[in-house]
């Protein structure tokens, strides 16, 4: 019985020892196409996420572009300006959009 | 350098979604297939396809679709929110289980690995908008291929016995799910998942082990939701919370992401939305090719075994066939079926080569119920670019 117990413990124990101290995500650093507005995108955009989260949006409309930046203010609560809502706009389908508005 | 060949891998992504805009308006065709897995491995994983780091986007390649079980370390990475902590104090750590229940309760890891029945369940977790790159014009979100996608074997405890043990009142309806990631912004809404008590059966457990090891922190160490059947996105990890309503309580993530147009089609057109919608839920049929992959020569009469998975929302997999003439004739494919109904069902194609040139390989899974692929053409559009399920293709050269 005493043996049963003990390697019922040690299987308990034996969970939990994969990580060695705390994880590290590794920084990327993404190719970003330099231009109008940009600053504007690191300081309203590179706060809550990834350039690559971004870009690997595929290249879309600038109604789209300005769909995503109004829903990082309404349901993500991004304290982000209407000024800068437009910069982060333009640059966005000026680099990463499809040429359609809409 | 790490960086700079990541550099190039990111660049050949960008222009993988670039040339496919190239296409006719409309159609669906094949997700993208040629990105490469990055050098740069995250934690407790191998170099994958890699999105973003921040939250983590991680994809399988296609290599791990010949193989019934994906292996912890190539299995896909998916967050929400930034911030995921990095260290998790298992001697502390709780899962809280309270609102309409007799009895708040606080179970440690311990209590959940002792004082419950454990119980294992092989399921398949497929992120909504896996294989997105297959919808012209491209849908919102990140443009994965085929490989936000795997099956592990989970261990855990049933959900219902947690409910049971606290106890659940009479107008219990609504059951929330949380975990520990955090938004940069304390008025960013958490991630939080609602299903109906209803919803959940006993299969639906609350896991701590994947494959036979802890879950990788990527995965949602140490705890996470596990229902067999559905979508990831109902998957919550480090799942934390739970709490018990009888009110739906309104939330981004349930009432505007992870939806598409209840209508037959599911379908929609980028100037009309349709409304209203419904959330993603169940997964449909799909199958995948693991091997061989596009652009691989094989030999003249030599003999090629095709091999991949198959799998739906647990109703099971009733046959896997085979074309390889663009889908003129099908042939059916030997079944694997040892892991239960909502596990990978794996497939094998023994075929040999008789003429030089392209061949492609197609794929096509019926399940129990009869429902089966639809060819990617014959697949409508929706926004969100959720349910992909197209007949798999790959082509190779027979040199």
């Amino acid at each position: 019985m005493k043996k049963l117990l003990l390697i019922a413990i040690l299987f308990v124990g034996s969970l939990f020892a994969q990580v060695k101290g705390d994880v590290e995500v590794p920084y990327i650093s993404y190719q970003i196409k330099m231009g109008k507005g940009f600053d504007a995108v690191q300081a309203n955009c590179l706060m809550c996420h990834s350039f690559g989260y971004i870009i690997n949006q595929g290249p879309q409309s600038r109604d789209f572009w300005a769909k995503k930046t109004e829903k990082m203010v309404t349901h993500f609560k991004a304290p982000i300006t209407k000024e800068d809502a437009e910069i982060v706009t333009d640059y966005l389908f000026k680099y990463y959009g499809n040429g359609k508005i809409k | 350098m790490k960086r700079r060949e990541f550099l190039k891998t990111s660049i050949a992504a960008s222009a993988a979604i670039l040339s496919t805009t190239a296409l006719s308006a409309g159609e669906t065709h094949q997700p993208v297939d040629n990105r490469k897995v990055s050098n740069m491995a995250f934690p407790e994983k191998r170099p994958l396809i890699t999105y973003s780091d921040r939250p983590p986007l991680l994809e399988s390649p296609r290599s791990t679709f010949a193989r019934g079980i994906t292996e912890n370390d190539e299995f896909f990475v998916r967050w929400h929110l930034p911030d995921i902590p990095t260290h998790i104090d298992t001697d502390s750590y709780t899962i809280k289980i309270d609102g309409l229940v007799e009895q708040d309760l606080e179970i440690s890891l311990k209590e959940l690995k002792n004082d419950f029945e454990q119980v294992e369940v092989t399921a398949v977790l497929q992120c909504g908008g896996n294989s997105r790159s297959a919808f012209t014009p491209i849908a919102g979100g990140i443009q994965w291929g085929s490989g936000a996608m795997g099956c592990a074997k989970w261990k855990g405890v049933r959900l219902s016995d947690l409910l049971n043990r606290a106890g659940l009142k009479k107008d219990a309806q609504w059951i929330g799910f949380n975990g520990k990631d955090n938004a940069a912004y304390y008025e960013t809404p958490n991630f939080v998942r609602e299903l109906e008590l209803e919803e959940l059966n006993d299969h639906v457990i609350i896991a701590y082990e994947m494959n036979g090891e802890d879950l990788p922190y990527l995965n949602g160490f140490p705890l996470r939701l596990v229902i067999p059947g559905y979508y990831s996105d109902s998957w919550v990890k480090m799942l934390s919370n739970i709490t018990v309503t009888n009110k739906y309580k309104s939330l981004f993530f349930m009432d505007i992401a992870y939806r598409v147009p209840d209508n037959k089609c599911e379908c929609e057109t980028p100037q009309h939305h349709f409304k209203p919608t419904k959330p993603i839920t169940n997964m449909n049929v799909k199958s995948v090719i693991g091997y061989p992959e596009n652009g691989m020569k094989v030999y003249h009469n030599s003999h090629v075994v095709v091999r991949g998975v198959a799998f739906d929302d647990g109703h099971g997999i009733r046959e896997v066939l085979v074309s390889v003439d663009g889908g003129k004739t099908w042939d059916e494919a030997e079944l694997k079926q040892e892991n239960g109904r909502y596990a990978y069902t794996e497939f094998r194609y023994a075929y040999k080569p008789t003429d030089y040139g392209k061949v492609t390989f197609m794929t096509k899974a019926i399940n129990r119920l009869g429902d089966e692929q639809p060819f990617a053409k014959d697949i409508g559009w929706n926004h969100g670019g959720y349910k992909y399920n197209g007949i798999d293709e790959v082509t190779v050269e027979v040199v």
